[in-house]
């Protein structure tokens, strides 16, 4: 177990190394220039100049990858550009509306994909069965852009229930905050419920067949004891981990809601840093990114230990 | 539209209510009231809080309510004072300004303003801000001649110098001697308003400055008196345009600044009116005079003549309310409105745009115009050119990319032929850019030098006028770039703020908010 687990912290570091390096020549070869960005329209090439130098991006590409190198395995994460201020501090400060956003579009995906994965399993081929099947082919098409703007104009600009857009100000109570995110909540939610419904359902189809649940029927448990205690139990492993991605996915950034809804989560704050080519925050922000994938997984590869005993590492 | 409205307030809703014979007062006349929250949406996170450090509009926009200038602009758009007690004393010769300061200004800090401020903060200007680096050459020298009178001196005359001071984007803003650094670390100003908090893509609080000292009078665009009515200003960004109009018509701001122009009819139909600033800018096909296929007159005057500029302003802005086909580079209502109509404009003559191309004998006709759906406008005003384009015999290579590319790409002379771009109609023509040598576009003839000479070292606003129509005439004759012409701005506000001003920059001191109760 413990090999394991060091193995897979090594597996981080490699991964880790190789996004880095990615990351710095995607987004050096891509053009744009932060500077002439900060400085607007009017300034000159000679201003533009300058404040690359100051910036140290007149340096050679070995150079600023040596020098960003040596900045991570300090843990140091550099300074963004435009906030002038720490990378870390800056994904810090996002932290909290896309954690908060994360854990309400899981439950509301899970409330809707656990039970109605399994009843449409469990009702296989009847219209209950494809009427969730063509619902949820329809919410994994919709783009989450065009589902927002729709709730948008009927809970926002209609009924007038629910803020369009924003985080609330300075003085915003809890509630007030929670109540930007239902609707990007809602989006997030439903688009990934499809993808979960589906998987639920494909896992419980295939345990269903399974002969311990023959067995159990044939020892005359009941239906509703035979599915919950014996079938879910055992379809688990496979919703954990697409719930596991799910999770990961929205930890990092839900880059198109966030953005729709001007929340200033993770994900809006990728998408400013590559408009205006805040070098230090794509490449702080992508790594984190990818730390968290990596080490999410690791998570749900250790909670198959919880959920199957027969699992080993 | 215009929300001018008048400081007597309980006097014009008497006299309203009088000769209507109404008991009720209009709330168009309400008197303004002190207090109050506003939340104004922006297209965006400032890239910094330094006025001298960009010339992007958002930072104007926001930080001229923390920081002022010595000079400001008025109405009609002419120079005047704000913090500079008067309009500056000038030589005859033109080369030193006496400026006199007003006394009892505070900074934020509550320290008082004095000439030993107002000198570090020009020298600061002059070294760092690109507008101030334009004007550094011509500076012989700064001093205090005392404790509130500062001398500048020039090494020969410079007539756009007052409006380059008081410009609000690549300001000379006055800071505090003691707070002065190349990066700022704290933005203390003496404006109406000071800096409480900011929480990058998330808001900028800004607060009432209880030690402001206000100009006497009435206000008078961007000078005369600032009044402090509200409490607090907050701006918050939505980058989106589209979620930034479902705010605007679900009344979730007090204002939301740059609307697309096509929400109109969803605006009048929302819980916000439109706010529409008319004429607000001007977009312009910039042509590469350095190198490639356009260095080339012949072929720049062929693209002159086969544009047909009234179809790329319908494509770019769908709607009569929202351009007007003008020639000209300054619309009526500017000092610099010269009427000359353009000597070339809007021909969609392709048959002599060929015939010109023609005879200057090119082995390739190919034009790369570079473009970015960033503002949608510019995209569909490029598509359209392009075709006209065609239709005289160029073949067009269409570069769409990132505004951030566009930014950096318009930079090397090698990679374009015809970028596009706007910009407001900003108050002198010397805060433009393309008359610079060193802008993309590098425009740079005898022609040129000679006619911003003039324009620049005239001292008589009059003559000024005349030789701007000079500099306008060398423009079409030299087609460094192409105005396709005016366009107006939309925005929205609420109900129940009143005092907004339509202004290229929008600034809410003098605006208040109505009580609904």
């Amino acid at each position: 177990m413990l090999r394991y687990l060091l193995n897979r912290l090594v597996g981080l570091a490699a991964v880790m190394f190789i996004v880095a390096t990615i990351v710095f020549v995607i987004i050096r070869v891509t053009p744009g220039d932060p500077a002439a960005v900060m400085l607007g329209p009017q300034a000159s090439q000679q201003d533009v100049a300058d404040l690359r130098a100051r910036l140290g991006l007149d340096q050679p590409l070995p150079v600023q990858y040596a020098v960003w190198l040596g900045q991570l395995a300090r843990g140091d994460l550099g300074r963004s550009i435009f906030l002038d201020k720490p990378v870390l501090s800056a994904l810090a400060d996002r932290a909290e509306p896309t954690l908060w956003l994360t854990l309400m579009s899981l439950a509301i995906a899970s409330a809707i994909a656990l039970p109605v994965g399994i009843l449409s399993a469990v009702k296989r081929g009847t219209v209950l069965d494809q009427s969730v099947l063509t619902f949820s082919m329809f919410t994994s098409s919709v783009p989450s852009f065009w589902l927002g703007l729709l709730l948008m104009q009927l809970f926002s600009v209609k009924l007038g229930w629910l803020p369009v857009a924003g985080y609330g100000g300075p003085d915003a109570s809890f509630a007030t905050r929670l109540s930007h995110l239902v609707l990007p909540a809602v989006v997030l939610g439903l688009v990934n419920s499809a993808l979960v419904t589906r998987f639920i359902r494909a896992s419980m189809l295939d345990v269903l067949r399974d002969d311990y649940v023959r067995t159990a029927r044939a020892k005359g448990l009941t239906e509703r004891r035979v599915i919950l205690k014996h079938a879910v139990r055992n379809a688990l492993i496979p919703i954990l981990t697409v719930l596991g991605l799910t999770t990961a996915l929205l930890i990092s950034g839900a880059v198109v809601t966030e953005t729709v809804f001007g929340l200033p989560g993770v994900g809006s704050l990728v998408v400013s840093a590559v408009l205006r080519r805040d070098y230090p925050v794509i490449q702080g922000a992508l790594l984190v990114i990818a730390a968290i994938y990596v080490l999410i997984n690791l998570c749900i590869d250790l909670l198959y230990l919880a959920v199957d005993p027969r699992v080993r590492y | 539209m215009n929300f001018r409205f008048p400081p007597h307030g309980r006097l014009c809703a008497a006299l309203l209510a009088g000769a209507l014979g109404l008991a009720a007062v209009p709330p168009l006349c309400a008197a303004p009231v002190k207090g109050g929250t506003i939340s104004v949406a922006t297209v965006g996170e400032p890239p910094t809080l330094d006025p001298m450090a960009s010339t992007a509009d958002l930072v104007g926009i926001l930080s001229q309510h923390i920081f002022e200038t010595l000079y400001t602009f008025d109405a009609n758009w002419n120079v005047t004072p704000l913090l500079a007690d008067k309009l500056p004393q000038i030589s005859e010769d033109g080369k030193v300004y006496t400026i006199a300061l007003r006394q009892g200004v505070t900074f934020h800090d509550g320290s008082a303003m004095d000439s030993a401020d107002v000198v570090a903060s020009l020298k600061r200007w002059l070294a760092m801000a690109s507008r101030g680096k334009q004007t550094a050459p011509l500076v012989a020298g700064i001093d205090a001649v005392d404790a509130h009178t500062v001398r500048l001196t020039l090494k020969e005359p410079y007539a756009p110098l007052t409006a380059l001071l008081a410009m609000n984007n690549g300001a000379a803003v006055i800071l505090p001697t003691e707070k002065i650094a190349p990066t700022l670390a704290e933005f203390v100003g003496t404006g109406p308003y000071q800096l409480k908090a900011r929480m990058p893509d998330q808001y900028i609080q800004l607060t009432r400055f209880e030690g402001y000292k206000s100009r006497d009078g009435e206000p008078d665009g961007y000078g005369g008196a600032r009044r402090q009515y509200l409490d607090e200003i907050r701006f918050v960004p939505v980058s989106n345009a589209n979620t930034r109009v479902e705010s605007a018509v679900a009344g979730q701001f007090d204002y939301v600044d740059s609307l697309p122009v096509e929400s109109l009819a969803k605006l009048k139909n929302g819980r916000s009116d439109p706010v529409i600033l008319k004429p607000f800018g001007w977009p312009r096909l910039v042509l590469n005079t350095k190198q490639g296929i356009m260095s080339n007159l012949a072929v720049r005057q062929a693209v002159q003549l086969a544009l047909n500029e009234e179809d790329m302003l319908y494509a770019g802005f769908g709607d009569k309310q929202f351009y007007k086909l003008n020639g000209d580079l300054y619309p009526e209502g500017y000092p610099w409105a010269t009427q000359l109509g353009g000597k070339v404009y809007n021909k969609g003559d392709v048959a002599a745009a060929k015939k010109l191309a023609d005879s200057a004998n090119l082995q390739d006709r190919t034009i790369r115009i570079l473009t970015s759906q960033q503002y949608e406008f510019h995209y569909k005003m490029a598509l359209v050119a392009a075709e006209y384009l065609k239709a005289a015999g160029f073949k067009v290579d269409m570069q769409v990319v990132d505004w951030a590319t566009l930014t950096q790409r318009r930079q090397d002379p090698a990679l374009w032929d015809i970028f596009i771009t706007h910009s407001p109609f900003l108050p002198e023509p010397a805060l433009i850019d393309f008359p610079s040598r060193d802008t993309p576009g590098w425009w740079d003839t005898p022609r040129r030098n000679t006619a911003l000479k003039a324009f620049n070292q005239a001292s008589s606003p009059q003559e000024r006028v005349k030789l701007w129509a000079e500099v306008q005439k060398a423009v079409y004759d030299e087609v460094p770039f192409i105005k396709v012409g005016d366009f107006n701005a939309q925005a929205a506000r609420s109900p129940s703020l009143q005092g907004v001003v339509p202004a290229p920059w929008p600034y809410f001191w003098n605006a208040w908010k109505r009580s609904d109760k």
